[in-house]
Order: structure tokens, then sequence, then C-alpha cells
């Protein structure tokens, strides 16, 4: 094979609430039906092995009970590399926990802080109130423009600071807070969503302009030859019409 | 009984009369509107029936009918709520359907399944004399949170309850944990060593952190999921050892599997008739309940190969010349289950796979990703087709797809009219997997085309 791309799966082992894994194995296959070489590097809490050689990173969403363990793992030196990493322009799809965590911190509803990574310039903050249900979002321009539909399932609220840019405009449901109407964040290669799960196999264009990134970045040309979306696009019209 | 309880009685059986007329189910109505009339009602209609409360992620409702049959086979004249509503308001449907006008109980004993989530406002007032939890898997994230919250539901359902005798499923880290603090009475029950061969790790286990110190589990063996021989190696929380134990699976068929179990250290053998693991697990819990109430041994097995489930657990109807098989799927654990199963059919078979997102199914769809779909791209070479129904069929259908069967193979039915009409016209035996809500309708459906029973019957 020409082209290759080596995709981390960053603590598969915590963060894999609800379907994440349908995200790696829906690039996995759109890259291999187009003749791209993808190899799938899943990276435990513990793990020793550095975020180098992966041109795209995955970091799903998890359970409150395992979050110690997580922060301890970070804060071992992880932190720092995935905010060099995200300098560099590597390609990064966080989602839910994961997308929280590359923010400042989050407080809890009664007040206590956990400290996370401090890559992107936002803060979440827990509220009473889960935000459950389909939604959908429209990416800007420079996330590729897209309508993506998801579920997301959050009680924290996220805040953007003045400079960071949301993935996108919330269509329908509540997106990063509920009040701001934005969905997400964007900065550099790095893409933030509260789509959590399997958000890539229902949003065939999403998943194909992460890919694009990655694919650019490492061989500074990207041509991704089109694919036969009609299941995809038929899951995504269904949900999308009753949004 | 006073005035208020006798009320609600009267008002919930013209209910229950009303909705039986119009052919609803009239299950959980009746009793939400006797509750508003009188909040204990359950409490007072419970006070003198011995009763089995079934709680867990799956297979309450078979375990439910295993020491329903155990209580037959035994002579107890038993009250159950089979058609599956399982909170409060239905289990109390139940009972007053069950007592006389003055509150006096028919049957002297019960059997009843109860959601997990319901277990907390049910436990207080049903007073069970055995509590069995059956296991605890993620499920339906949107409606019950994360698998730690449903634990802590069932430890706060169980300690309202401190006299119960609590079964619990040994090889299940958070079931067993229920030990760790509660005062009951506990009673093991699990698959021993070797008697299955043990799986792999799978890459996603629901509970891979000790839940009291959270570092990683080490596992002797697996028999399914998170379910085995695990310990802890930090603190040295482990599997306790398991006073029912399956110690030897002997054999497993398309229609049932023979056993060998240690009852309290007693050698037996049992023929249990429904196939697939889990409901070896689903048999051994029903038989510690049954047994920890006073059901003899002899009868107790007997039940293992006597009972009906159906209602769309491995439920068994003729479909013209072939067979069709209704295998209810909820959750990633559950459908793992009924893969497993499909992966030891002989022949070739049709595969009708049914997806709704419905209140009951769980709104979120995601944790199709989690099931391992992937299994039926090995078993290609026994599947004629692969037919996705549901509200989200389409969901589904990618799922299949990504999973490795070609898109052009995988056809969408909506209209299940239509559906159970073509497979009827053909000559390989279904195997339906349809998530509750869509369960429920296609059920109708099959049973208008094969003849059989209404659900609450």
């Amino acid at each position: 094979m020409e082209q290759e791309l080596k995709i981390c799966h960053l603590y598969p082992d915590v963060l894999n609430l609800y379907g994440d894994g349908g995200n790696i194995l829906c690039m996995k296959r759109r890259l291999l039906w187009r003749g791209v070489g993808a190899e799938v590097t899943k990276l435990p809490i513990g793990a020793s092995g550095s975020l180098a050689p992966y041109d795209l990173v995955f970091i799903g969403g998890g359970q409150d009970f395992e979050q110690q363990v997580l922060l301890e793992d970070l804060h071992r030196g992880r932190d720092r590399e995935i905010r060099a990493a995200i300098e560099d322009g590597v390609v990064f799809l966080t989602i839910c926990g994961g997308y929280q965590m590359m923010g400042h911190w989050y407080e809890t509803y009664d007040g206590k802080r956990c400290d996370f990574i401090g890559a992107i310039d936002l803060t979440t903050v827990g509220g009473k109130k889960r935000m459950i249900g389909n939604y959908k979002f429209a990416c800007t321009p420079s996330a590729g423009g897209s309508t993506v539909v998801g579920f997301e399932n959050h009680s924290g609220r996220t805040y953007l600071g003045a400079g960071l840019e949301p993935l996108g405009k919330v269509l329908a449901g509540f997106g990063n807070n509920g009040e701001d109407g934005t969905e997400g964040a964007h900065y550099k290669n790095l893409f933030g969503t509260y789509s959590h799960g399997p958000m890539l196999p229902k949003n065939p264009a999403f998943c194909d302009m992460l890919l694009a990134a990655a694919l650019e970045r490492k061989y500074g040309r990207c041509e991704l030859a089109p694919l036969d979306d009609a299941a995809e696009q038929a899951a995504h019209d269904e949900i999308s019409a009753r949004i | 009984m006073n005035f208020k309880a006798i009320l609600a009685i009267l008002v919930c059986r013209m209910l229950r009369g009303v909705s039986r007329l119009l052919h609803r189910g009239g299950t959980a109505m009746p009793g939400r509107w006797a509750l508003k009339l009188c909040p204990d009602l359950l409490a007072r209609l419970a006070k003198d029936v011995r009763t089995v409360a079934i709680t867990g992620t799956n297979g309450k409702t078979t375990s439910a009918r295993i020491v329903e049959q155990a209580f037959t086979e035994a002579g107890r004249g038993v009250l159950a709520n089979r058609s599956g509503a399982n909170l409060l308001d239905g289990i109390t449907t139940e009972f007053v359907m069950n007592s006389t006008l003055s509150g006096r109980p028919r049957r002297r004993w019960a059997v009843i399944e109860c959601d997990e989530a319901a277990a907390v406002k049910v436990f207080p007032q049903l007073r069970p004399e055995a509590v069995v939890v059956t296991n605890l898997f993620r499920d339906q994230l949107d409606r019950y949170g994360e698998v730690t919250h449903t634990l802590e539901n069932i430890r706060t359902a169980v300690s309202s309850v401190p006299g119960a005798t609590l079964c619990v499923n040994a090889d299940c880290s958070l079931c067993s944990s229920l030990a760790l603090t509660l005062p009951n009475r506990i009673v093991y029950f699990g698959l021993e060593q070797g008697a299955v061969p043990s799986r792999a790790k799978s890459e996603i286990s629901d509970a891979p952190h000790c839940i009291r110190c959270k570092a990683e589990y080490e596992y002797d063996y697996i028999s399914y999921g998170h379910l085995g021989g695990f310990r802890c190696p930090a603190c040295g929380y482990r599997r306790h050892a398991a006073d029912y134990a399956v110690t030897d699976v002997i054999e497993q068929r398309p229609d049932g599997s023979s056993i060998a179990l240690s009852i309290r250290g007693e050698r037996r053998l049992a023929e249990i008739n429904l196939p697939a693991l889990y409901n070896v697990y689903n048999a051994v819990g029903a038989l510690a309940a049954a047994m920890e109430t006073g059901v003899g041994a002899d009868e107790a097995i007997r039940a293992l190969g006597a009972f009906k489930c159906g209602f769309g657990r491995m439920e068994q109807f003729r479909l013209g010349s072939v067979g069709a098989k209704m295998m209810l799927v909820k959750n990633p654990a559950g459908c793992n289950q009924v893969l497993d199963f499909l992966e030891n059919v002989k022949d070739r078979f049709v595969l009708v796979i049914c997806l709704n997102d419905r209140a009951a199914d769980g709104t979120d769809v995601s944790w199709i990703w989690d099931a391992e779909f992937e299994r039926l791209h090995s078993i290609a070479g026994h599947i004629e087709k692969v037919i996705v129904s549901g509200d989200r069929a389409q969901d589904m259908r990618v799922r299949i797809k990504y999973a490795g069967i070609p898109d052009e193979a995988i056809a969408v039915e909506r209209d299940y009219e239509t559906l159970v009409g073509k497979l009827e016209g053909q000559e390989r035996d279904v195997y339906f997997m349809p998530t509750y809500t869509a369960m429920l309708e296609l059920r109708e459906v099959m049973i208008r085309h094969c003849g059989g029973a209404d659900f609450w019957e």
C-alpha cells in the first residue's frame, strides 16, 4: 500500500462508553476501502508508548467511576505529550469525557474541581440537568461544513474561551452548554464534540474530513476517492428527519 | 384493609377489566391509579405473600419463569408478573389481581421480576424473602446511567429488606460487591473454572477495574463479558466460591444444555430447556432462589427442564415450513451471547435484526457498536440473508456493513406484516434479534401468522 495512517485509540480501557469503538472501525474501513493502509494501536492506562508515531488520535467518553485512575495517568506526562501532538497538527477526535479533558478543568455540581490538561481554552461545569437525546449541528466551514447527527448525553456544560472556535452551530439539541448555540471545539487539527459513541459511521463526510486532514499533513496532498455511502446517508437522513 | 385500600383495589380491577375489553395489555396503568389512591397498597397486599424478587441487567424474565416452575413443581400456588411489567405500578396491578376485594391473597407465593431502578421503590413494599441479582452489565445509559449507579440502586433497595436472602452471581464482580456492605444472608451462584472453555479477555469489559480500589482485575477464567474468576491484585477482593455451582456444561444444543451442578457440595445433573450460556447462569441463579425458599433439589432440577419462557426469549415459532426463533436483545452483553449462539447454528439461516429506539429500548442506539457483530462475518457462509428492520433499521444496516457484510447482502424491510409474509414462503430457518418494543410488535404479527397466546396471558 502506498499510503498508510497510524491511528491511536487512547485509553480504550476506560474511555469506551457506548460504542466509541465504532469510530475507529469506521475510519479504518473507510481507509481500507480506498486502498489506504490503517494501523490501529490501543494505548491503555499505564501504557508506555509515546504518541509521536501517530497521525490520528481518538479519545472517547468514560464513566465517572474510572476518572480518578485516568487523571493519575494523564498527569504522569501523557498531558504534555498530548499538548505537543496537538500543536504539531496531529489530527485528534475527542468525544464527551475525552473532549472535556482537553480543557482546563471540570467543576462538579458541588464545587469540586478536577484539573485537566489545558490543551485548548475551555472549561466545563457540572450541571444538575442531563442533556440527553438525538441532536444535530452544522460544522463551521473550516471544519468541513457538513451537518452532523448524533446522540448527546452529558451533564457537563462546556464554555469556550474567546479565541477558541466551536466545531459547529447547534441545529437541534443542546451542544456545549444548551445556552450559546455552540457545539464542540476546533483548534488546529483537534476536533472535540459531545456527539458520543459512534458518531462517524452516520456522518461519512465528517469522517472523511478527518481522514483527509491526516493524510494531507502526512503526505502533503490528499485525494479521497468517493465511496458508495448509500447506507450511511440513509442512516444519517433517517434520524435527521426526526430531530 | 382500610377504605382507601379497598377503593384502590376496586378501581384497579375496574381499569384492568376495561383495558382487557379494549384489548390493551393493561398491566401498568391500573396499578398506577391504585397507588395514587393508596400509596402503600403493594405493602398491604404483599404482606402475606412469600416472594422471590429477581433483578439485574439480563435474564430477569427467564430466571423468574424457572423459579415459578420450581414453585409449581413443589405444589405452590404462585403469582408472577409474566407480562414483564416490572415497575412499581405493574407489580401492584399483579398483586391486586391476586387478591380478594378485602385484600386477602389468593396465592401465597409470588415470583416477581423487578426493574433495577424501580427496585428502590418496590422492595420496601414487596418485602421479598429472597432476592436474585442475575448480573450487571452496561445497559441503556440514557435511562439507568452508569452501571455503578445501577449497582448502588440495587444496594439501596436490598438494604431496605435486611431479612431477605440475597442470591448473587459470584462471577460478576459488580453483583458480588453487594456482599461487602449488606447485612443480608448471602448465597452465591456461578460457573466454576473449567465448566466452559475460558474466553479471551474481551476488548470491552463493563467492569475492568476493582469496585473497591480501582486496580485492574486479573482473571483465572472468563465465562463471558466480565463474568468469571476475577481477583483484584491490589486489595484482594475476589470471586467468592459458589454455593450453587455449575461444574460442567456437558453439552450445548440449539434447544438446550446439559449441565453438572454442585449444590452445596452435592453433585447433580440437570437439563435446561433453553439454549445458550447465559441461560445456564439464569438456571443456576433460579435454582438457588427456589431451594433457598424451601423447594427440594429434585423439584428445582425438574423445573430447569420443564419451564416455559416464551415471550421473545429464545421463543420458538413455526412459520410456514420453517422454524423461527425470537431472541430478544437489549444491550451488548446479551447481544454477544445471542451471537455466540448463532455461531453454533449448523444449518443456513435468515437473520432478521429489528432495532427500535423507544423509551423501553433505550433511546440511544450507540450500543450496537459495542456488540460484536463482526462475528457475523466469520459465519457469513451460514447466513442466507440479513434483513434489518425497526425504527432505526438504517443504523443497523450501517453497523452490519461495517461488520464486514456487503451492503448488497443486507435488505431493509420495515413492515412486519410484509416481512413475516415473505419469510413464511421461504425455506430457511429464521432467527429474529429484536429489541424490546420491536419484539412486542413483531410477536403480535408472528402470533397472527402462527397462532399462540397474547402476552398478558
